[in-house]
């Protein structure tokens, strides 16, 4: 089987609350002193398919859109042993929106050649979106399932576990398919061996131009026009600490009851 | 009275045929000899290691800690029975020189004096000491039977064949003596003793023929123990010495090894007993069983499977149970190879080092623990999820801690603290740490470092954002890639930065900076903060006249204490700063873990194994009101411990830095 797993690289989301800043100017986070990691949900994509992998065998092909950075993601994916590395260079707009990161992976995963199953991450830990997955087989035409956190090979196609509100729905698949993962007790990625770290380094990884996956490059430098974003702030917790006066305690209660009206009728 | 010019005996009296007796000395060494051959051909097997440098501090170690015994001594128990036999043995064993210098090489010393002070008098007197010691041992054994002891077939039949070889002697020296009516017997009081009891009871030609029969059987005591010991315990007569001689010299904080990764074949860390040195190898055939480290460890007492001595023994006994191919031993990973090797024991270890300081013949046990996670963390990726979750965050924030909401700078909110980037010029560096700069509870403890060296006048700065952990967890966990890395980063950040003097309230960096950064090109003057506010009062730059109300008790943080050897500076802070102080049963160099080193403070204890409740035990039995730390991670595990057990006492954990501070205040609020 040949499994694509695309890959996202972001701004940490463990940094502390206070260290977060945004430029309201660019309309994004300020990096600081964060480091990028690998989206969350992405690695948990990455950990199904090498599961899948040693059941079914096959290859996987970490796949990463990023500036050149992206380059960590891939080599942490061939640590935990993914077989190749694929890096579509973003040399335009920083955060591109869903559905031109989907076109240029549609395109990047064409350019690879055959494929059976694509997986990515439900949502990143950044912009949290959640279309990419979706998007993507729209663009290259095949079937999506969504929030799977289990497949297994069946007699005739994928057995794909998903979640829901209320619990888990099981489908049959044929390939080529997309599936967005979510997160398990089971699925947890592996941290990848020393010596596996090392020779990741001597990997080779492929590298693409948006002019040679043939999109039209200059709409994705310009980061799509599926959405604008219009605004961003960080949201502002406000305590306000008020005391109820009155002489007598029917007063005071009068008065407390008349204040929560108005304030919730503020509201 | 006889001219005492004349004194002597004669040797071998009625035996004949003693060539029989080369013969069997031959033959006897010979056997000892391939057992001797056998150890040998196993260390080679092991990686090399220069262990023969400085030969002069070598041999102040030897003759400390072999000749006089310096660490076996700390067990009184074991100090006596042992120089009991020990003592004897070297005696017994120059006599025995003496008489073949005298008789066969014919140098006349054996005569006079000589002959009845040493030869008569005080070899006799050590011959019944080894008596003694073996009977004193042997109650150990029977009776008191402590449980650090391995009991074995082996070690009875060991005491039995000294007590036989000491008897026997004592027999042969009486019957000689009475049956030649030696004039000078007196002068060996226990010989003496025997001939005038075996006087009422045997013939003179009894006593002729008995010492006929037990010569040979002496002798063939004797050889039989010089051909059995090396397949014994017993050959820690030799290994002993020799692991004395070749134990490592710089405090136990450098003893860990760098790996090259650019020469990536070898396994990373140890995956099979030939990856370890020939020093590790020799260390399983120089313990003696004494169980002492077992005895000091944390995890041990607390109930815990990890026990240094039996992964020490288990390996030995893997490699001889290999028989005539012990290279056997030498293809199956060590890890799970012998139950005391089993891999969630190696997780328990807080690599405090007192397996090490325990060991009479400086056997390193904790390295090996080392090894062995290395190879578990970076071949296999094989470790308690906790400790993945910290090495992961090293990984990509720095620090160890999931999940933590502070910055590195929080601590520091309201107080006038230069960043390095703008303060080039400071004098120190106070190196915060991520434990000082990210848990809440050790926040106080660098704040109150901070107004201490600044009320001092001392120009410092920290890194601010800039700062990243030393690389310690990952060591102490096994990531030594991962410490490799942060090292060399660091390394160049502060080198870049130009410092030169860097001073931090966490043991465990002090270590790391101290002892670790050397070896790759950071050197720097590191002081721990309780040393260096220590010298601030000493230099009148920090006055008090104000003491904290309270007696004061000190826990000793392994890295600062029993690793480096810093035991003064923290303790000399209490004693002017507080009422009184008093120390706890282990301490010092004896000092007993918090629980919260080698990675052990990301791992969640069983409830009923938590070596920070067993140390809060034993710090609230000396009934203080302060238990005083020096490290965050030692505040952390003890107070979490004293919470759980104080009850209604009101018992505080503080830096000593802290009760430092709380004087100054008390004294400016007056």
């Amino acid at each position: 089987m040949n499994i694509i797993v695309c890959l996202k690289q972001i701004l940490d989301p463990e940094v502390p609350a206070r260290d977060f800043r945004i430029d309201a100017e660019k309309k994004e986070a300020v990096r600081g002193t964060a480091n990028l990691v690998t989206n969350i949900f992405c690695e948990n994509a990455l950990e199904t398919a090498l599961q899948l992998r040693e059941k079914t065998g096959g290859r996987i092909t970490a796949l990463v859109f990023a500036p050149e950075s992206g380059e960590d993601a891939l080599r942490k994916a061939l640590a935990m042993k993914a077989d190749e590395a694929v890096l579509v260079i973003n040399d335009g707009h920083p955060h591109p929106d869903p559905l031109a990161v989907a076109h240029v992976l549609a395109a990047a995963i064409s350019k690879i050649g055959v494929f059976d199953l694509v997986m990515v991450g439900r949502e990143s830990g950044d912009w949290g979106v959640g279309q990419t997955g979706g998007l993507l087989a729209e663009e290259l035409g095949v079937p999506c399932i969504s929030f799977v956190d289990n497949l297994e090979n069946g007699t005739d196609g994928l057995i794909v576990t998903r979640q829901t509100d209320n619990g888990w729905e099981k489908a049959r698949s044929t390939t080529p398919l997309v599936v967005t993962i979510t997160n398990n007790e089971y699925n947890v990625p592996r941290i990848p061996k020393t010596r596996d770290i090392m020779m990741s380094a001597r990997q080779p990884i492929t590298r693409l131009t948006l002019d040679e996956i043939g999109v039209d490059a200059a709409s994705i430098r310009a980061g799509g026009n599926y959405y604008e974003i219009v605004d961003i702030s960080i949201p502002v917790k406000e305590v306000t600490c008020e005391f109820v006066t009155g002489d007598s305690l029917d007063e005071r209660v009068d008065q407390f009851a008349k204040r929560i009206i108005e304030v919730t009728q503020a509201l | 009275m006889i001219d005492q010019q004349i004194a002597t005996r004669q040797v071998l009296w009625n035996i004949t045929h003693d060539w029989v007796m080369y013969v069997l000395f031959a033959v006897s060494l010979a056997i000892a000899g391939y057992g001797i051959y056998l150890r040998l051909s196993i260390w080679r097997r092991g990686v090399a290691v220069d262990r023969f440098d400085r030969p002069a501090e070598r041999i102040k170690l030897l003759l400390r800690h072999a000749l006089l015994q310096g660490r076996t001594v700390r067990e009184r128990y074991a100090a006596i029975f042992h120089s009991f036999i020990f003592t004897g043995f070297i005696i017994l064993f120059i006599a025995t020189t003496v008489v073949m210098l005298d008789h066969r090489f014919g140098i006349p010393i054996m005569r006079g004096a000589f002959y009845l002070y040493f030869q008569s008098f005080v070899v006799d007197v050590f011959g019944a000491m080894v008596l003694v010691g073996v009977g004193i041992a042997t109650v150990r054994r029977a009776v008191i039977r402590p449980k650090k002891l391995v009991y074995t077939d082996e070690a009875l039949r060991i005491l039995a064949l000294i007590f036989l070889m000491a008897l026997t002697g004592f027999l042969i020296e009486g019957w000689r003596i009475a049956a030649t009516n030696d004039p000078w017997g007196a002068w060996s009081p226990f010989g003496y003793l025997v001939a005038r009891l075996s006087e009422s009871l045997m013939s003179v030609e009894t006593m002729t023929t008995a010492h006929l029969w037990t010569w040979w059987l002496h002798s063939a005591l004797v050889f039989g123990f010089i051909a059995w010991a090396p397949y014994t315990k017993l050959i820690h007569i030799l290994t002993g010495p020799l692991n004395i001689y070749t134990a490592r010299l710089d405090p136990s904080g450098v003893i860990l090894k760098t790996l090259d990764f650019e020469n990536q074949d070898a396994p990373l860390g140890v995956k099979t007993l030939a990856n370890f040195t020939w020093k590790d190898l020799a260390d399983f055939d120089a313990c003696t069983e004494c169980g002492r480290c077992t005895q000091v460890c944390p995890a041990n007492t607390v109930g815990k499977s990890l026990s240094p001595r039996d992964i020490i023994l288990d390996l030995r006994d893997l490699i001889r149970a290999g028989g005539s191919d012990p290279m056997l031993a030498f293809e199956q990973p060590v890890v799970n190879a012998v139950p005391a090797t089993a891999a969630e024991a190696l997780w328990e270890c807080t690599t405090c080092g007192a397996c090490m300081e325990a060991c009479p013949v400086f056997i390193e046990q904790m390295p090996k623990i080392l090894d062995l996670r290395r190879f578990q963390v970076m071949e296999e990726s094989d470790f308690p999820e906790t400790m993945q979750e910290a090495i992961t965050s090293l990984e990509s924030r720095g620090h160890p801690f999931r999940g933590t909401q502070s910055t590195r700078v929080d601590w520091a909110e309201g107080l006038n603290v230069s960043i390095m980037a703008d303060a080039r010029d400071a004098d120190v560096l106070f190196w915060v740490g991520c434990g000082g700069a990210l848990i809440e509870r050790n926040q106080k403890v660098v704040r109150a470092t901070a107004r201490l060296l600044e009320k001092a006048g001392v120009r410092f700065a920290i890194l601010g954002r800039e700062e990243k952990c030393t690389g310690d967890p990952a060591r102490r966990i096994g990531n030594e890639f991962l410490y490799d890395m942060m090292v060399r980063e660091n390394v160049d950040l502060l080198n870049g930065y130009g410092v030169k003097q860097i001073v931090t309230s966490c043991p465990h960096c002090f270590n790391t900076f101290l002892n670790e950064y050397p070896q790759f090109g950071g050197r720097f003057e590191v002081w721990h903060h309780s040393e260096f506010l220590s010298k601030l009062i000493e230099d009148g730059r920090l006055a008090l006249s104000e003491k904290l109300d309270a007696s004061v008790t000190f826990h000793d943080p392994c890295y600062l204490g029993r690793h480096n050897g810093r035991f003064d500076a923290p303790r000399q802070i209490v004693r002017i700063a507080s009422r009184s102080s008093v120390e706890m049963a282990q301490t010092r160099e004896n000092g007993f873990c918090c629980g919260g080193g080698g990675g052990m403070s990301f791992v969640d204890e069983p409830k009923d194994k938590r070596v920070n409740q067993e140390r809060a035990r034993q710090a609230l039995e000396t009934g203080a009101d302060v238990v005083a730390v020096g490290c965050p991670f030692c505040m952390t595990m003890l107070e979490d411990g004293i919470n759980a057990r104080k009850g209604d006492r009101d018992v505080r954990v503080m830096d000593v830095a802290e009760i430092l501070w709380q004087t100054m205040e008390v004294e400016s609020k007056k």
